[in-house]
């Protein structure tokens, strides 16, 4: 399945600042990564590593003090951070929509799901609003909401969080984009609604010639749906391949502990590995590798030069100077076990 | 079986809901309706299930930070249901809470010392204000943020280091048992399993009894002993972990577990997708209130509401179809 489709999106060391009165947060420094048509790239990390700022800087919704000062986000062929805001309006929703994690507050709420959705197409197909409508009609039947004909009249409040989602994937959806970038799509929800929506983002994947980038924090979630993953750890990727090769041989030390970290449905885990210290504050972060203070691997070349995101076999690259030593121990100690 | 530290009986806890210029009752929001369980001393008791299905209102209950409308909370043989605020107030002692949000639940204009002090205070535990603040600094220790900080306020903390602080407060009046109300949902995966090592080796030490409240189950399956799964304000399933997760009864809790990511790419499960969503507790359905969702629900799911039985030793569950 992997490097089946064409290149779709390649990001390279994208740099996004955000310059506060308390100085610039690295928020996004050094991500790389590319993404091809047909495939689902997961972007995973904990609060503040940078990657919804990964996604807003691809789609330029940032707004001051956010400023991407550096990089280039190759989609199909042209690099976007050299596009004005009018060529991007045009690529935005129609090559290129993106599902936000609240969609209670990513919706209007004065405005009837069916103009939220009908808008996009009236845009960028020049539809009239007739058309639209029936449309939006079509589409909120495709994303599994009874009654779609009454639906298309009713304002977000009337919905539940699951129902709102689904809406949002909608409008998503509604253009054909070739790329869509869910971001936390189902972190607000609960368990049996957040396996619905994943369930339909799956079906509907099935059919989709373009690709997904799936933002989220939970592993879980990643295994789910994920062929290729990309960790990040304080404003840049730490390690990324396909999805098998991350839970079972990771060579970064934050991923191995992230892995080993996490109560396990599956497992029976004696005690959890718990990763030391906190998630550094992109004002402050650390001198090397940023993720040397937590480090059990750490020597001290790691707290004075900061690795580069390095090729260690065919398509597997990670930033870490201790790959060999990470290797030796995740392959004894990981609990992945065959189930 | 070790004695019971803490035992539910039929309680329920109804909110009304108020409309109108003269704010009159037109229907009430049944949070908690009807539920009996026991916690068992040294223990800790999952108590799972998702959003306003009432397990936080179950905890504040049995606090009486909410009180209820009917039934008993048995707490070390004493009926605490009936006993006058004055009185609860001292019982608390035994009792504490650590809540979900570690931001809104320390006060942000008091220092981390006087947070964590109050309650000595009210209670009386120590001598002199020194006394309290050095065991203040014995607790921050024992939960790992230094003792020199004791004089900062909560904003200087990290979302995880509060945790602590509100796990501190907890322990400052030795309390027998604690309800952890989600208490490690809001925090990043590599923190949390700090917490969860935290909680796990403080209940050891202090030979601590927890209630132990989430909607994770991989957290649940880690923390407990026993399992007890909330549904629209009932108690559908209680079991031994072990027992809850390898014979799972319920068929609301079997899609609840199924439905959990499992961050292992070649765990193969069958999942049970719902349809629907969690119906309002304010108007819940007739008869067991699963059966609009449930796909093994027949005739008598819509009329006759099922009672929680004990369908092996040990193993509760509350479905018409479950002994099958």
């Amino acid at each position: 399945m992997l490097d089946s489709g064409k290149l779709l999106l390649a990001v390279k060391d994208l740099r996004t600042y955000f310059f506060t009165e308390e100085g610039i947060a690295k928020a996004v420094d050094g991500v790389d990564f590319e993404v091809y048509e047909g495939e689902t790239l997961g972007i995973v990390g904990e609060s503040a590593c940078g990657k919804s700022v990964t996604a807003f800087s691809i789609m330029k919704l940032l707004d001051y003090p956010g400023k991407t000062v550096g990089g280039e986000v190759i989609f199909k062929g042209e690099n976007l951070l050299e596009k004005s805001e009018e060529e991007m309006r045009r690529i935005r929703g129609k090559e290129i929509a993106m599902i936000f994690q609240e969609p209670m507050t990513a919706l209007n709420p004065i405005l009837t799901v069916g103009f939220q959705i009908s808008e996009a197409l009236m845009a960028h197909f020049k539809m009239s609003k007739e058309e639209a409508r029936d449309r939006s009609i079509e589409l909120l039947k495709k994303v599994g909401i009874p009654l779609p004909e009454q639906r298309v009249n009713e304002y977000p409040y009337q919905l539940s969080g699951g129902m709102r989602q689904r809406v949002m994937i909608a409008m998503a959806l509604s253009c054909d984009p070739s790329l869509l970038i869910a971001d936390e799509p189902t972190t607000a929800l609960d368990v049996t609604i957040q396996a619905q929506i994943l369930d339909l983002m799956r079906s509907l994947l099935q059919g989709f010639k373009g690709a997904l980038i799936m933002i989220t924090h939970d592993l879980g979630v990643i295994a789910e749906i994920a062929d290729r993953i990309a960790v990040m750890y304080a404003g840049k990727v730490v390690e990324y391949t396909d999805k098998r090769t991350i839970f079972y041989y990771p060579l970064h030390p934050y991923t191995f502990g992230l892995l080993t970290s996490i109560p396990r449905l599956d497992l029976e885990l004696p005690r959890l590995n718990a990763i030391p210290g906190v998630v550094p504050d992109p004002l402050h972060f650390p001198a090397g590798c940023k993720f040397n203070p937590r480090c059990r691997f750490v020597t001290e070349r790691c707290k004075e030069e900061e690795p580069s995101l390095v090729k260690v076999e065919e398509g597997h690259s990670v930033r870490c100077w201790n790959v060999e030593r990470v290797s030796k121990e995740a392959k004894e100690g990981l609990l992945v076990g065959e189930v | 079986m070790t004695e019971a530290l803490l035992q539910v009986k039929n309680l329920v806890k109804f909110f009304p809901i108020k409309r109108g210029v003269f704010r009159k009752t037109v229907g009430w929001i049944k949070a908690v309706d009807d539920i009996s369980f026991e916690v068992y001393k040294g223990e800790t008791v999952g108590l799972v299930g998702e959003s306003g299905c009432g397990k936080t209102t179950t905890a504040l209950t049995i606090l009486r930070l909410e009180e209820p409308l009917k039934g008993q909370i048995i707490f070390e043989g004493k009926d605490l249901s009936k006993i006058k605020k004055s009185e609860m107030r001292k019982e608390r002692k035994n009792m504490q809470i650590i809540f979900q949000d570690p931001y809104s639940s320390l006060d942000p204009r008091m220092k981390v010392k006087d947070i964590i002090a109050e309650g000595m205070l009210t209670h009386n535990l120590f001598k002199n204000t020194r006394e309290r603040y050095k065991r203040v600094g014995e607790l921050l220790e024992r939960v790992g943020i230094p003792a020199e900080y004791m004089d900062r306020f909560s904003h200087e903390f990290s979302g995880g280091q509060r945790q602590r602080i509100g796990i501190a407060r907890a322990l400052a009046l030795e309390p027998k048992i604690i309800m952890c109300d989600e208490a490690v949902s809001a925090l990043d995966v590599s923190i949390r399993s700090q917490i969860i090592n935290l909680l796990k080796d403080l209940q050891e030490e202090y030979n601590l009894t927890y209630l132990f409240i989430a909607h994770d189950l991989s957290v649940i399956k880690y923390i407990s002993d026993r399992v007890i799964v909330m549904y629209l304000g009932k108690i559908i399933e209680i079991a031994d972990k072990r027992e809850f997760f390898s014979n799972t009864l319920h068929p609301y809790a079997q899609a609840l577990i199924s439905a959990v990511p499992v961050p292992n790419p070649d765990y193969k499960k069958e999942r049970i997708i719902l349809s629907g969503d969690v119906p309002s507790p304010a108007d819940p359905p007739a008869g067991c209130r699963f059966h609009p969702r449930c796909a093994k629900a027949r005739k008598i799911c819509a009329e006759v509401e099922p009672e929680l039985k004990e369908v092996k030793e040990g193993h509760f569950c509350a479905c018409h179809f479950c002994a099958e």
